[in-house]
């Protein structure tokens, strides 16, 4: 039971990752590997100002959130200035840059040791010490996310998106701007993985610079080509897909270590195959 | 997480404080490092010519012939040249595998480059994984126990298989522009690169060709991971570093040349040294893209480019 509380904690961090990445990666058609140093931000920002500042978890969130948009905010105009494959390699680059931040700037964020304590959401006065209550919390955020995302992508806002995603020449002729548009994306998705990150680091009660790498990028990519580019639901599922499966394997009598590269196996592989049989996704509506 | 401190690099470089010494050693770091990327870059180049898509499972052959010399040379026992032969080899035919099985298809349906690049993603994962299935996910060096047999040059030491890296790297750099510039082979892939289209109309074999292609790249990519593997030692997620070093220099050399890529592994090289001087060797990853996002920025075409960005 401990166990399948576990899973679909980790299921609602990583929904919450791969429904901001798609905003991004299925509905404006930018493939950011950026986003695991987001991800990485908000996880110090909540491990950091609960430890060291004292600050509730809610207020840890928020500022992660603010943080986070303000470097998706310089990383997004950087990024505005390449195009597809550029892009790709030059949004990994701050992946590589926030992972030795956090590795190398020992003072403040304990460097590969990471940050050890991080309490438990407080709510009302009582702590969420067991995991059922955390996992109550982490799905009222999912929803939450997957719930503006949807709202986001219903909106005149989402539908210039997707022109965008289309046709940047055409969005421009009927007047939406292009890099707005993306910035203000690009932002929004950024907090959103933020957000996962804080959950993250409460609910481990530590991090370490080790989960923010390239290969959590690719990770959470595959869910999203696995589930579906540009659908919200498509995301869940597809996180549901990646994190259930290998969790099966371990069951079925894997030892650990062997179970942690069934996983990548299992995603480097579908995304091999997938964009042979269905590029889109199981759910989706748009390829890459 | 992997980071490569090349061969006791940082203890020189602390210890010694004048001026002239401190910069004959770092300069001799970085002609060592300039090897491992401009081998890689010169390598990764190749195939972008014929293919014009960033391929992140180049890094993985490094690692797929690092690995296979590992297992020649414990499991069988093979002698040294026959292992490294076999390793070169294994990551060749993997790189050709790669386009067979994956790229080449997707070529004929038009996918564009950040599709490419995704699924070179997959292909990356899944060396890895396999390669730490097999082996175990830890490092391990390659080096023959026993002797490490080490020159000095003025303050500065270079070990041997460091003179290996670097001769490697002049070879390579001789042997390409050789190889693309002198023989009917080179005008060929040079014809593919120019235009596609263009050279299938006049009847050369495209996909044939850019199976060679993928071949040699695999093939140089396998050699250097052996050195590197002898030089520190291997382990199943050290191709990527190789290949984001390569795709780096290739990129701000001017990618798609071979001498560009050769002066973009000896410019990354020494800004990422004199970086570890001024900050400490932790940074080299950071610096390495910082020098990128400058580039790409500013100077997109490259040190030696002409092309569009």
């Amino acid at each position: 039971m401990e166990y399948l509380i576990n899973i679909s904690i980790l299921f609602s961090i990583y929904g919450i990752l791969a429904v901001s990445l798609n905003l991004v990666m299925g509905y404006t058609g930018l493939v950011s590997l950026a986003h695991a140093a987001f991800y990485g931000i908000g996880a110090y920002a909540t491990a950091l100002l609960m430890t060291k500042v004292g600050l509730g978890f809610f207020e840890t969130i928020l500022c992660g959130m603010l943080l986070t948009g303000l470097a998706a905010l310089a990383i997004g105009t950087v990024l505005s200035r390449f195009r597809d494959d550029y892009y790709i390699i030059a949004s990994a680059g701050f992946t590589v840059i926030v992972f030795n931040i956090l590795m190398n700037w020992r003072e403040v964020t304990g460097g590969a040791v990471g940050v050890f304590g991080v309490p438990r959401p407080m709510i009302a006065g009582t702590v969420l010490t067991s995991n059922l209550s955390f996992l109550g919390l982490s799905l009222v955020f999912l929803a939450v996310v997957a719930g503006a995302g949807t709202l986001i992508v219903r909106s005149s806002f989402g539908r210039a998106l997707k022109i965008i995603r289309e046709d940047e020449d055409v969005a421009l002729v009927f007047g939406y701007r292009p890099l707005h548009y993306k910035l203000a994306i690009f932002v929004i998705s950024a907090m959103m993985a933020s957000v996962a990150g804080s959950l993250l680091a409460s609910y481990l009660m530590f991090v370490d610079p080790s989960t923010f790498t390239l290969n959590e990028n690719v990770f959470v990519i595959a869910m999203i080509v696995l589930g579906g580019l540009a659908d919200i639901r498509g995301a869940l599922l597809g996180a549901a897909l990646l994190i259930g499966l290998p969790e099966a394997l371990r069951f079925t009598g894997f030892p650990d270590d062997i179970a942690a590269q069934m996983q990548k196996l299992t995603y480097g592989l579908l995304l091999i195959v997938l964009i042979f049989i269905r590029p889109q996704g199981i759910l989706g509506k748009f390829r890459i | 997480m992997t980071f490569y401190s090349f061969s006791g690099m940082l203890q020189c470089l602390c210890k010694r404080d004048k001026g002239m010494e401190l910069f004959l050693q770092i300069l001799i770091n970085s002609v060592i490092v300039a090897s491992i990327y401009g081998v890689m870059a010169m390598s990764f180049t190749l195939a972008y010519r014929g293919t014009r898509f960033f391929n992140m499972a180049h890094g993985a052959m490094g690692a797929v012939g690092g690995y296979m010399f590992f297992f020649l040379h414990q499991n069988l026992s093979w002698p040294f040249l026959a292992c490294v032969f076999g390793g070169v080899v294994a990551a060749g035919l993997t790189g050709l595998l790669t386009d067979r099985l994956v790229f080449m298809p997707q070529r004929k349906r038009g996918a564009s480059g950040a599709v490419l690049l995704v699924v070179s993603l997959g292909i990356l994962a899944v060396i890895e994984a396999v390669i730490a299935m097999i082996f175990s996910s830890s490092f391990q060096p390659l080096a023959p126990m026993g002797e490490i047999t080490s020159y000095q040059i003025g303050p500065a030491r270079i070990s041997e298989i460091q003179t290996w890296m670097v001769m490697t790297n002049l070879l390579v750099f001789a042997g390409m522009l050789f190889l693309l510039y002198e023989t009917k082979f080179g005008r060929l892939l040079r014809a593919i690169s120019d235009d596609q289209e263009v050279a299938r109309i006049l009847g050369i074999r495209t996909n044939l060709l850019i199976g060679w292609m993928f071949f040699i790249s695999a093939a140089l990519a396998g050699l250097m991971g052996i050195l590197v593997g002898l030089d520190t030692g291997v382990e199943p997620t050290m191709g990527f570093y190789l290949l984001l070093k390569g795709v780096i220099a290739a990129i701000i050399g001017g990618i798609s040349g071979v001498p560009g890529a050769f002066v973009g592994g000896f410019f990354l090289a020494f800004s990422e040294n004199l970086g570890v001087w001024a900050l400490g060797g932790a940074w080299r990853d950071a610096i390495a893209f910082i020098l990128l996002l400058g580039f790409l920025l500013f100077r997109p075409q490259g040190i030696l480019g002409s092309r569009e960005g």
